[in-house]
């Protein structure tokens, strides 16, 4: 049971990492906490159900379609209703992003209605295997642990040698010395948006394949995933995916424990931390020094 | 200065002409000569809008009614408004139908916290709120005066699915996922007090958020536990995630379910066939039955709304008003709120397509009564046991 309840900690820990990272690529650039992002998740994936349902495409096109989709909606996004504001605040943008979750999820009520739909990945959870024995994997989860594990690395490898993932560390941590140095930091926080959108979209898919696809659907896991930003820490990406794993477990003990506490362990995680170790347990803390 | 007086003045006539008309128009009556003006709210958009469909079921017997000439030569004129699901925009819809139009009775309307958001507004303005889509006690214990509920009570049918789970399913080891709210716990209580008559005890309860997507560990536990049967009690996409973590991890017990679960082409089809083979309470016969009066309803919705889909919710809305409607036939001509309320709390084994339904004055709960059915290969529906009432049923003693 021990060894079930890890892998299956695991997984769904591995899909709030994903969509945690999401957090994490414009909280990174921008410092703003985009609450529009499980609906711009959401909405991406709408966007493959209504290729895959209406236009019979094979899943693989569906999908790359739906990866530049989500690119285009985060940087659309960031375009026309973060930059235009004026002088903004934190507060105000993340005021701004609520707004846009709450478009996002009307639009896709309109479209598609409130009803539940079903949604369907390669990497199904009904083909399963016995590694060891008592011990069940499904392709769902192997899909998860390897999607995760792919993206990771190359994340690692944009932000540290390419020349964009470099500016966009540059423009987050001085946005002044970054213009001055020749980037464009509009153009990276489009950038960061989009990227952010296309994390969120590949975690949505799993999200939906596991369980069903409708206008509400991606809010308490973002939710969770926003825990797991907080506790891997918001500025590390290795530390969310991290902190997403951990959170997936201590869900599933806790929840196999003590089952009715398990919809708050998200929360106490995220109050403990931020009493503990307000920068995550995995990213530096800077003490700003007037 | 002399402007922004003018314009105070002005604002302050058109509030006051608002507020006087809204005042004039409280308490008018919801009949007259020529009409009956009933209403219902229900979510025809939002997240609960599938269940939109129950007000839009409603219209047809009314329709019907009106095709046939009206009921003592009054049409019945119907209202629907769409709430959201959200009790705030109940009690302003409701307040505008009763103020504005003026209504006679409101049927259906779905959403526990709707109903009891404007159940004590209606009962003060003597508007009658008749089968509200929820079981609620609230609604019936202790009886109101103008609320009558036809919707069996989960605690009910919590006790008839595990009478039935026993004595002809033979299970000894019953597990139960419930939703951690009034619906959940209702049920709950109804399957452990069937339980205790047998001398036996759940062998797990578990609750659920409505929001949760990762259920893995809760069905760890009721496969630890070895339940045979898992009852559940929970929205439709807690149960497709309860499906599909079983299907992974390996568990396979009988899934039983409230009839909240019981529109199979739906279960059926968000969770990519999984749902086959449970078994739900139902309020409603199913849909494909042969019974004259629902064939002739069906046959009415295909002519009237050819692009509804006939499905189990739009039944209920059928169901809901089929009890109104015979107590208005039976007032006569002289029709008054009193009246209605007469005919209704005499009204005896009333049979249309749901169970038979019996109020008084004592006890406006009209039914304990549901159906035991399965889902079918292609989200059939197989009936396992006929109309049902609960003889544990303790609000029949209160």
């Amino acid at each position: 049971m021990i060894g079930q309840l890890i892998v299956e900690g695991l997984a769904i820990g591995a899909c709030y990492g994903l969509m945690a990272i999401g957090v994490v690529i414009i909280y990174k650039t921008s410092e703003v906490v985009n609450f529009a992002q499980g609906e711009m998740a959401m909405f991406s994936t709408f966007i493959a159900y209504h290729i895959l349902s209406y236009y019979h495409y094979p899943f693989w096109l569906a999908l790359i379609i739906t990866m530049v989709f989500a690119i285009l909606l985060g940087m659309f996004i960031e375009f026309a209703f973060l930059r235009p504001a004026k002088e903004p605040t934190a507060l105000g943008l993340i005021v701004i992003t609520l707004g846009a979750e709450m478009l996002l999820m009307g639009l896709a009520g309109w479209k598609w209605g409130a009803e539940q739909k079903y949604f369907e990945i390669p990497m199904s959870f009904n083909v399963t295997h016995e590694p060891i024995k008592g011990v069940i994997i499904s392709d769902w989860a192997i899909g998860v642990f390897v999607i995760a594990a792919i993206l990771m690395t190359l994340l690692y490898l944009f932000f540290k040698y390419t020349r964009v993932g470099v500016a966009m560390k540059a423009t987050q941590q001085n946005k002044n010395a970054a213009k001055i140095m020749g980037v464009r930091v509009e153009r990276m926080f489009s950038l960061a948006w989009g990227l952010s959108s296309l994390m969120g979209a590949i975690a949505a898919m799993f999200f939906a394949s596991r369980a069903t696809l409708d206008p509400n659907f991606m809010m308490e896991p973002f939710l969770r995933a926003f825990a797991a930003a907080v506790l891997g820490g918001l500025m590390s990406i290795p530390g969310v995916l991290i902190g997403g794993g951990l959170l997936g477990l201590i869900e599933n003990f806790f929840g196999y424990v003590w089952p009715e506490w398990k919809p708050i362990v998200a929360f106490l995680v995220i109050v403990l931390v931020l009493c503990v170790r307000p920068s995550g347990l995995f990213a530096k803390h800077y003490i700003k020094k007037v | 200065m002399k402007i922004k007086r003018t314009l105070f003045a002005v604002a302050l006539a058109i509030v006051c002409i608002f507020v006087l008309a809204v005042d004039a128009s409280a308490g008018r009556p919801g009949f007259d000569k020529k009409e009956i003006r009933i209403a219902q709210w229900g979510p025809q958009t939002g997240p609960a809008a599938p269940w939109g469909s129950v007000a839009r079921g409603s219209a047809i017997p009314f329709n019907l009614v009106n095709e046939e000439g009206g009921i003592h030569g009054r049409k019945i004129k119907y209202f629907i408004r769409d709430d959201q699901y959200n009790p705030a925009q109940t009690k302003a819809v409701v307040k505008e139908l009763v103020e504005r139009k003026g209504i006679f009775a409101f049927v259906g309307g779905v959403g526990g916290a709707c109903g009891m958001a404007v159940k004590d507004y209606l009962a003060k303005n003597k508007v009658i709120l008749f089968s509200p889509s929820t079981a609620i006690t609230e609604y019936v214990v202790p009886t109101q005066k103008y609320l009558f509920a036809t919707y069996p009570l989960y605690q009910d049918e919590g006790s008839i699915i595990t009478k039935y789970l026993v004595e002809k399913m033979g299970f000894k080891k019953i597990g139960f996922f419930y939703q951690n709210d009034a619906y959940g716990k209702n049920g709950l209580e109804g399957c452990k007090q069937r339980l205790a008559t047998y001398g036996m005890k759940l062998v797990a309860e578990i609750p659920v958020e409505p929001g949760e997507k990762d259920l893995a560990s809760q069905m760890l536990k009721f496969k630890k536990s070895g339940a045979e049967a898992v009852i559940l009690w929970v929205n439709p996409t807690t149960a497709v995630i309860s499906l599909k973590t079983c299907a992974t991890i390996g568990y396979k017990p009988q899934w039983v379910s409230s009839n909240t679960l019981s529109d199979y082409p739906l279960m059926y089809k968000i969770s990519g066939g999984l749902f086959e083979g449970v078994i739900t309470g139902a309020f409603a016969p199913p849909p494909d039955s042969d019974d004259p009066l629902l064939t002739k309803y069906r046959e009415a919705a295909k002519r009237m709304v050819p692009e509804e889909r006939w499905g189990t919710f739009f039944m209920a809305g059928i169901l809901f008003a089929e009890p109104l409607v015979e107590a208005l036939k039976r007032v006569g001509p002289n029709l008054s709120t009193e009246a209605c309320l007469k005919e209704l709390n005499s009204l005896k084994d009333f049979k249309g397509i749901g169970p038979v339904v019996n109020f008084n004055e004592n006890c406006h709960q009209g039914t304990d009564s549901v159906q035991i059915q399965k889902c079918g290969p292609g989200a059939s529906y197989i009936l396992l046991q006929d109309w049902t009432p609960n003889d544990l049923a303790t609000w029949k003693k209160k």
